[in-house]
């Protein structure tokens, strides 16, 4: 390995290292850009009744963490400013409304990005140090109930507590007149605090949580659960049923504790509505509204500032180092035979209008259309430039009559036609026929075919949507595709064909 | 694993791979400035010259179409001559002509150019159809060459050549492209014209390599390819020695043909002469590259110490 290449290289990766790394860690890019997920818009719409010099309302937010991304949120009506500070866990919103003695509607508007299954353990649980506020005597009861399910593993245990609120208890159970009196404190209680004493007494951390079920509907209360640490992650258990809610559901939680997810101070709250509707925004869409929002200076040259329509440009332009880059490997490694290296890939971007089985079909019977004038021209001696010319005219007459045949039978793909690289196209017809003169047919197919497959592959490279997102969001990332380039040139070993070529010379 | 344990088994025999070729040789040792001195046959005749190495007289220089209806007066009385382009690669747009009469020009293959269809071909040439990158070209009107028997009993039609590779001055590898009627008798290997590997040390013939299979015999003739000794050995090697200080090439092929009246004539030379030489001789090429890499530094002070070490040094 020839070190100054080496080190070329391994600079490059560095740099593209170093900027993910920063994004990842400091501008709290994604890991995986194009990672699958949902996005719902959560409008909340409330009434409040001011009171004599205006109200002040406090509305649980939802808080970002891994698996879940706040993408926008403003306030629609009724307000001017909002003051949003965090309280433990809890992300808080506080903005006055003025007026006197009046009803007024405040609308705030959230969007949300969720990975269900995927959504962290944020950072672990709080220690056990907050017991639910009850008498010492419940507190008694209940350490009686779980004591004989202490030395269970964590889920079991969780298990175990949770069904005692559907009125089962597992073995060993508890005596009858324990579980009597119990049902006297539940009563007494609720079931969603009576739970969480049972799971203080059973040793477990737990919390209640305020938030929303993301299905399209519109809610008036949020839903309440319960969270537990289970060792690893919280489990969600519903208070009311026992049940726990499955690891897929995306659940919003709005606020942890035993707090209201809005209140409202100097006044009253008539009405809350949550209406909750998922987006069908694009991966684009996400980080094209959370980087237009940014003043960090990598944000301000994202390519997500530029106008829609160049972006889509560069969308498949970042990709095309890429196939590139395989062609060189494909050359220098394997030893395959393309007709040069850029027939390949603007033959791959022409087919991203014409569709690949369209694009090869014309591809190969221009090629052969071509190869038969090409052999009628060599009788009538024509020079080189005119002769070019010929083939070149005759390409575009091809294109001419395949869009006016589109036209009529309306197929997009044949219209289309125009946007193959004729230039390519007709280079290739005259590589095509000296190849096939010089060194047979066989060989002049295999050139053919293998360029066709070169440009296949490069196709799907570029209209790969994650690739092509997770590209335009790092386009350091061509930092290290040059690195990989750099690589493959420096390479001096055996081409994988030559193996075969000269195996003859060792005997096997 | 069938794949590292082959590429250990190549690099073990010394073979040459494309890539090790461009990159440490022809990157290495071949200056780009020196390319179109061997990628013109006018010029490489000219430098050739003065250095006191042979090759075959050149009667016309076309240089552009104006020129073409004078050729048979400069021919005068000629009637055999070689057509070539002076920047071909791979023997393509040449016509060897051994008579002209009234219908027009005669080739070695028997086929007949009206002079029509001949000018057609000069100003091919001239457009630079069969020039290294499409460039414009010269066409040259040069002597035919009449081989010596030596190889005519393992020769179809054509002019078999030698290929000599030296290295820093050291001629480091052989062959001789033997003509069948698969080839239509040229001296292309890409055609299926035979390679047969010479031994350095005694210029004699050693395999030989018909497409991919390894022969004893030639295909047409009949007669045995190996173990004939190549006439003037000696003074070809001489030849490809001075070739280095006659281009600056480090790395470089060297064609020759024999005349059978006047000797070794150099042909063309080629800064990046193909691997297939190794399969000729079922021997590797970066073997030797590195035993002269590991050669005394007082041989490379004339092109003679170079041939005498290369002959001690290099037996099949």
């Amino acid at each position: 390995m020839k070190k100054p290449a080496f080190w070329l290289a391994f600079s490059l990766f560095l740099f593209t290292g170093a900027l993910l790394f920063y994004r990842v860690l400091f501008l709290g890019y994604p890991l995986l850009p194009a990672a699958p997920g949902q996005t719902w818009a959560v409008s909340i719409d409330l009434y409040v009744e001011t009171g004599e010099e205006g109200a002040k309302v406090a509305l649980g937010l939802p808080v970002e963490q891994t698996g879940r991304m706040v993408v926008e949120e403003r306030i629609s009506a009724g307000a001017q400013s909002i003051d949003i500070h965090r309280e433990g866990p809890n992300r808080i919103g506080i903005w006055s409304v003025p007026g006197k003695q009046d009803e007024r509607l405040v609308n705030f508007k959230t969007t949300v990005h969720v990975r269900p299954g995927r959504v962290g353990g944020d950072g672990g649980p709080p220690p056990r140090s907050d017991p639910p506020p009850n008498g010492g005597e419940e507190q008694a009861l209940a350490e009686r109930l779980v004591a004989g399910w202490k030395n269970l593993p964590l889920p079991l245990r969780i298990k175990a507590i949770a069904a005692t609120t559907t009125g089962k208890w597992v073995d060993p159970p508890p005596g009858n007149l324990e579980i009597q009196a119990w049902t006297a404190v539940r009563e007494r209680l609720g079931r969603e605090l009576a739970l969480r004493v049972l799971f203080y007494a059973g040793g477990l951390s737990s919390r209640s949580v305020s938030g929303l079920l993301l299905a399209n509907s519109v809610v008036r209360t949020p839903l309440r659960w319960i969270e537990i640490w289970d060792g690893q992650k919280w489990e969600r258990l519903r208070p009311d049923s026992g049940e726990f809610w499955d690891p897929k559901v995306a659940l919003l939680p709005l606020i942890y504790g035993d707090r209201q997810a809005v209140r409202v101070v100097g006044g009253e709250l008539r009405e809350v509505r949550y209406v909750i509707s998922r987006e069908p925004i694009s991966g684009w869409r996400l980080y094209f509204e959370q980087i237009r929002r940014s003043e960090r200076f990598l944000d301000r040259w994202s390519l997500f500032r530029l106008p829609e329509d160049f972006q889509r440009t560069f969308r498949i332009l970042l990709l095309v180092p890429i196939g590139a880059l395989m062609i060189s490997a494909l050359r220098n490694l394997i030893g395959f035979p393309t007709f040069g290296i850029f027939m390949p890939v603007l033959m791959a971007l022409s087919f991203r209008n014409t569709g690949l089985d369209y694009g090869l079909g014309i591809f190969f019977g221009i090629l052969l259309l071509g190869y038969a004038v090409r052999r009628a021209l060599d009788k009538l001696r024509l020079l080189l430039v005119p002769r070019m010319s010929v083939l070149l005219t005759l390409v575009i007459g091809c294109f001419t009559i395949l869009a006016l045949v589109g036209g009529k039978i309306g197929l997009r793909e044949f219209m289309a036609v125009g946007l193959l690289p004729f230039v390519i196209l007709t280079m290739v017809i005259e590589r095509f026929f000296v190849l096939v003169e010089e060194a047979g047919a066989a060989a002049g197919t295999r050139t053919a075919l293998g360029s066709a497959l070169v440009s296949v592959i490069t196709y799907f490279i570029i209209s790969w949507e994650p690739l092509q997102l997770t590209f335009f969001l790092y386009p350091e990332l061509m930092a290290a595709v040059t690195a990989l380039q750099i690589l493959v040139g420096q390479y001096s070993g055996y081409r994988l064909m030559e193996l075969f070529r000269f195996r003859k010379l060792v005997g096997s | 694993m069938i794949v590292l344990g082959l590429a250990k088994k190549l690099r073990e025999a010394g073979i040459l791979g494309l890539n090790r070729r461009n990159a440490s040789y022809i990157m290495g040792w071949n200056p780009r400035s020196a390319f179109p001195l061997v990628d013109d046959k006018v010029l490489t005749r000219a430098v050739a010259e003065k250095y006191g190495v042979p090759t075959p007289p050149i009667f016309l220089v076309v240089e552009n179409h104006g020129q073409i209806a004078g050729i048979e007066e400069t021919l005068g009385g000629r009637r055999e001559f070689v057509l070539k382009p002076a920047r071909g690669s791979g023997g393509s747009g040449i016509i060897l002509v051994v008579d002209r009469g009234k219908e027009g020009f005669v080739s070695q293959s028997g086929e007949v150019y009206s002079r029509e269809e001949f000018a057609y071909q000069i100003s091919d040439i001239l457009s630079g159809i069969h020039s290294l990158g499409g460039q414009e070209d010269r066409a040259i009107l040069q002597a035919l060459v009449h081989p010596d028997p030596v190889f005519a009993a393992v020769t179809y039609q054509g002019v078999p050549d030698i290929r000599i590779i030296s290295y820093r001055g050291v001629p480091i590898m052989a062959m001789v492209r033997l003509p069948t009627r698969a080839s239509d008798g040229k001296a292309n290997l890409h055609r299926g014209a035979i390679g047969a590997g010479i031994d350095i040390s005694k210029g004699e013939t050693i395999t030989a390599v018909h497409r991919a299979e390894v022969i004893s015999h030639h295909p047409d003739t009949g007669n045995p390819v190996s173990g004939i000794q190549v006439p003037f050995w000696d003074k070809m090697l001489l030849m490809a020695a001075r070739a280095m200080e006659m281009t600056g090439l480090g790395y470089l092929g060297m064609d020759l043909v024999i005349d059978r009246e006047h000797g070794p004539f150099l042909l063309e030379l080629n800064a990046r002469p193909g691997l297939a030489i190794q399969i000729a001789n079922r021997k590797g090429l970066w073997g030797r590259l590195d035993q002269v890499d590991r050669a005394p530094r007082e041989i490379f002070s004339s092109p003679e110490s170079r041939v005498e070490w290369a002959v001690n040094t290099f037996r099949s």
